[in-house]
């Protein structure tokens, strides 16, 4: 960079005649020269399935996205039984534009959980668990179920009927385990209904805890990317390298033009099926007909349905949980379970257990939306 | 930009290619830096907060002043879409009921004769306090918080 | 010796239902009726021991005479001890008045109770009946029962509030009873298509059953001149406009019962605005021809409050689509509010009969409900404004998707580099 080699050779240079001279100031004083270099160089394979890469990003971008609304409504929300929901109402009618960051908010987190199960299902089936990747395939599945999480916290902050109905029966589920069961269900209530004092804990969990505990998992879930770059699919491996892709600017501008559909998407919902508020949560009224969580938790839901009362002596609902909890860790276990993964050889079985599984929880998610005798309780 | 000028500097094209790249670039910056600020303005004009900084849905400050309601007089005032009534009594106390008549729900009307509460509609009758005392309606007259700021009067619920 | 006295100590005591009884009533009359398992005598016995009377140490003696203690049937029934076994119908107010007409006697028992049931039930339809001689009619047992008999308020009894009408529906519902009488026997199921029964049914007592009209034991239709202050005890606006009208007078004279002439006694369906008028439901047609100044009036007074409910009605559908929309309309639905004020003003008004006060509530309602459906306009009209915010933020969007596919292609035209 030419210029003075000293303060007295020349009058500081105007900043905004030379944009570099400021950045070069901060580069002095950051260093940020490695982190350039390893940008310039990340690269994305081309192949047939490079267009999956992209829902990773998507995926963080839609986090962000939930971060910045949340944040917004961190500002007018009440937390409180007896304000929450007329502090939503309050943000929906009075608050300029709070319609808009509320709406985006509750269709970005159906858009959010969408895109992260598209991205597991794409990276399942590219078989990018494979080694050396086995902890991001780890990190990822936590972060799935912290998402769950987030979804069915943040479900119950509006305090209206529906999600407190669904809030009561969703809890309700953990105390199946057999021992520990009712103990949880208390620490996640908070008591031993659902009543202000769980709004107080969900909305801890969904602004505090999650957030901490997404920073480290999400922070480490995108190191261990750019650490292994991208993982090419074992069927591409053998045909012809076609090359790559520089991130920087190709892919990401690819990436933008996502985003920016993604954006466009959540602002028509928000414009056109603003999210509902309905009525205010009134504890000792009877359940409306038609409770239901959110459509993620729906094939869980309707699948505790069909478990009988009893099997074997074990309440059918235990045995369910049950279930669902060796679902969960054989997902978060899969590279550790998956003998092909660390022998970067096919494992066709894994392919059909996973078809199998994702079509019956497909399956059942349409049947609980089906009206007659479906989600209704 | 250390990358844009990575990229200029690789640039060996002919000068109409440059001129259609600044133009791309031109179109790029303008239309993102548009979008961008489509998304700032309902932000920003969010972060300002309305005139009325509670919910109306549970406090609300009136547009009729203290000073206008002598006592023994009262008058219907909106809280929350429905009608409230609002009363002073002889004594000089401000009250405030919700208007609608327990009974099939026709708004309630004072009385100065009586100093009492009484519902055309079937000639229910309550009390200042909103006790139902004769006629058909079955529960009382719910009972809001009235405070007064000087000459400004803001209701809440109880 | 000392658990002797103690266990007398305990067995002496009162009992957990131990009520204030007057000398130990000795039970010879119930246990002897109940041995007899006679179907006419035994089912008495047995009732009574659920009877208010009972309850207060009442015994059969009290009002069949005889005596109590006595274990032998002639004993027992000794008539120069009083007894007269079955009491006659036209016997039964005075045997019960006996009692319930005393009020020193009924203060010792239930000071809150009325006393001049007897004096009432003997200005009755009823009373008149029976003293003329004629024994099928009403008396005390027929509808409180005479062995069983319950206090009003508990439900179970057949005069308490949700069932007298059923009660009186025994003898009035029955066409071979109420013939001799000349009185109809639908009177029950035309009561029964009324509002003050279908709001009975939705559990509002206060609606009107048989006794609130025509009176509990002084049972009388009131008189025609009458039937404005009876309907007027609840609806007092209506009965007050009416009496104002030029109907009340006309009325009297004509002797028509007031309300009813319109209204109808028992089958009070809910009122339209097609009662006004000579139309196919029209009430003034008995009286006014079409064209006539009064049927003109009619129609005037009909219009406005169709007017009036046409103007609220499309308010408030325009107000529910911004509030479905998600606006902010809590100054426009309490306007509404008092638009729908108006509306029942102007209805009661009808009865004064005259067409400028009905015209001039309407118009004034009529004010209010457009204000409010502009009101709702306006919050669709903002729902609009963020929609065409929206397609601006969309073509935004489309045309930075646009710059950055450009730019893309043209960075793919370029020669590669490392």
């Amino acid at each position: 960079m030419s210029g003075g080699t000293g303060l007295s050779s020349a009058e500081p240079e105007p900043p905004l005649r030379r944009p570099n001279a400021a950045l070069g100031w901060l580069r002095d004083r950051l260093g940020w020269d490695n982190l350039t270099h390893l940008a310039a160089k990340k690269e994305v394979p081309i192949h047939r399935y490079t267009a999956f890469y992209y829902l990773g990003g998507m995926a963080l971008f839609l986090f962000l996205v939930q971060v910045a609304t949340g944040i917004l409504l961190l500002l007018y929300y009440r937390p409180s039984a007896s304000e929450a929901f007329e502090s939503v109402q309050y943000i929906m009618a009075e608050v300029p534009f709070g319609w808009l960051i509320r709406s985006i908010h509750s269709w970005g987190a159906n858009l959010f959980v969408g895109i992260v199960l598209l991205h597991m299902a794409s990276v399942f089936f590219l078989k990018a668990y494979r080694a050396p990747r086995e902890m991001t395939w780890i990190t990822g599945a936590l972060l799935l179920f912290i998402a769950l999480g987030f979804g069915f916290s943040g479900y119950l902050l509006p305090w209206n009927e529906l999600s407190f109905f669904a809030t009561r029966v969703g809890t309700d589920v953990p105390a199946q385990i057999p021992w520990i069961g009712p103990l949880l269900s208390r620490i996640l209530r908070g008591g031993s209904d659902v009543t202000g004092a769980t709004l107080s804990r969900f909305y801890g969990i969904h602004v505090a805890i999650l957030p901490a505990i997404t920073t480290l998992l999400l922070g480490l879930h995108l190191l261990l990317v750019q650490k292994h770059g991208m993982s090419v699919p074992l069927s591409v491996r053998r045909d012809e390298d076609r090359g790559a892709l520089r991130f920087f600017p190709d892919f990401l501008l690819r990436d933008m033009v996502g985003w920016l559909v993604a954006v466009g998407i959540l602002a028509a919902l928000s414009a056109l099926l603003p999210w509902e508020l309905g009525k205010k949560a009134d504890p000792f009224a009877s359940a409306p007909s038609g409770i239901r969580p959110e459509w993620y938790f729906l094939s869980m839901f309707q699948a505790l349905k069909y478990l009988p009362a009893k099997i074997a002596g074990i309440p059918g609902e235990t045995l369910g949980v049950f279930l669902f909890g060796l679902l969960a860790f054989v997902v978060a276990a899969l590279p550790l379970l998956d003998p092909g993964a660390s022998r970067e050889r096919p494992s066709p079985w894994w392919d059909r257990l996973a078809t199998l599984v994702l079509v019956a929880a497909l399956a059942l998610t349409v049947l609980a939306l089906l009206p007659a005798g479906g989600a209704g309780r | 930009m250390p990358i844009l000028s990575a990229m200029k500097a690789s640039e060996v094209a002919a000068p109409d290619d440059t001129s259609r790249r600044r133009w791309i670039r031109g179109l790029l910056g303008t239309s993102l830096g548009a979008t961008i600020v489509s998304f700032l303005y309902p932000v920003l004009r969010y972060l300002v907060p309305p005139i009325t900084s509670e919910p109306s849905q549970s406090e609300v400050e009136l547009d009729v002043k203290a000073s206008q309601i002598p006592p023994n007089t009262a008058r219907i005032v909106p809280f929350a879409g429905k009608a409230v009534l609002l009363l002073r009594t002889a004594s000089g106390e401000l009250r405030a009921l919700t208007a609608t008549c327990t009974h099939l729900a026709c708004t309630v009307q004072y009385r100065l004769e009586r100093s009492d509460i009484w519902c055309a509609c079937h000639n229910g009758t309550y009390d200042l306090n909103g006790t139902n005392v004769s006629g058909p309606p079955p529960r009382p007259l719910t009972k809001l918080d009235v405070n007064v700021r000087g000459d400004r009067i803001v209701i809440r619920r109880a | 010796m000392r658990a002797f006295l103690v266990l007398t100590l305990i067995l002496a005591l009162p009992g957990p239902a131990a009520q204030p009884r007057p000398a130990a009533p000795a039970t010879g009359c119930v246990d002897c009726h109940l041995a007899l398992d006679d179907a006419r005598l035994t089912p008495p016995a047995k009732a009574f021991s659920d009877d208010i009377h009972a309850r207060s140490g009442f015994t059969c003696v009290f009002c069949h005479g005889g005596d109590a203690a006595a274990q032998d049937q002639e004993l027992a029934h000794d008539v120069r001890k009083g007894f007269r076994g079955r009491i006659p119908p036209r016997d039964v107010p005075e045997v019960c008045g006996r009692c319930h007409a005393d009020v020193g006697l009924m203060k010792q028992f239930n000071p809150s109770l009325r006393v001049d049931q007897l004096s009432e039930y003997r200005s009755s339809g009823h009373g008149h009946a029976l003293a003329k001689g004629d024994s099928s009619v009403a008396q005390c047992a027929s509808c409180h029962g005479a062995h069983g008999v319950l206090p009003v308020k508990d439900s179970r009894s057949a005069v308490s509030p949700a069932r007298v009408a059923q009660t009186c529906n025994r003898c009035h519902g029955d066409a071979v009873l109420m013939g001799p009488h000349k009185l109809p026997s639908d009177v029950y199921s035309k009561y029964t298509r009324s509002v003050h029964f279908k709001a009975r049914e939705k559990g509002d007592l206060s609606a009107p059953s048989c006794n609130s009209c025509h009176g509990n034991h002084g049972a009388i239709p009131p008189e025609v001149g009458s039937v404005a202050n009876v309907c007027g005890t609840c609806h007092a606006v209506f009965a007050e406009q009416f009496k104002l009208s030029p109907h009340w007078e006309a009325f009297k004279e004509m002797g028509l019962p007031g309300c009813v002439t319109c209204h109808e006694n028992h089958e009070i369906v809910e009122p339209t605005e097609e009662f006004l008028g000579t139309g196919p439901s029209g009430k003034c047609s008995s009286c006014h021809e079409e064209g006539s100044p009064g049927a003109k009036a009619a129609a005037g007074m009909r219009e406005d409050l169709l007017g009036l409910a046409a103007g609220t009605r499309a308010a408030r559908a325009t107000i529910r689509r911004a509030a479905e929309a998600g606006m902010e309309v809590s100054r426009a639905t309490f306007d509404l509010g008092r638009a729908d004020d108006a509306l029942v003003r102007a209805r009661a008004d009808v009865h004064l009969l005259r067409p400028s006060a009905v015209k001039e509530i309407a118009s004034s309602g009529l004010t209010i409900a457009r204000s409010a459906r502009t009101a709702g306009l306006k919050a669709l009209a903002e729902r609009d404004y963020r929609r065409r915010g929206l397609f601006l933020s969309l073509g935004l969007i489309v045309l930075a998707v646009a710059a950055l596919v450009l730019k893309i292609r043209d960075i793919d035209r370029r020669p590669r580099h490392s």
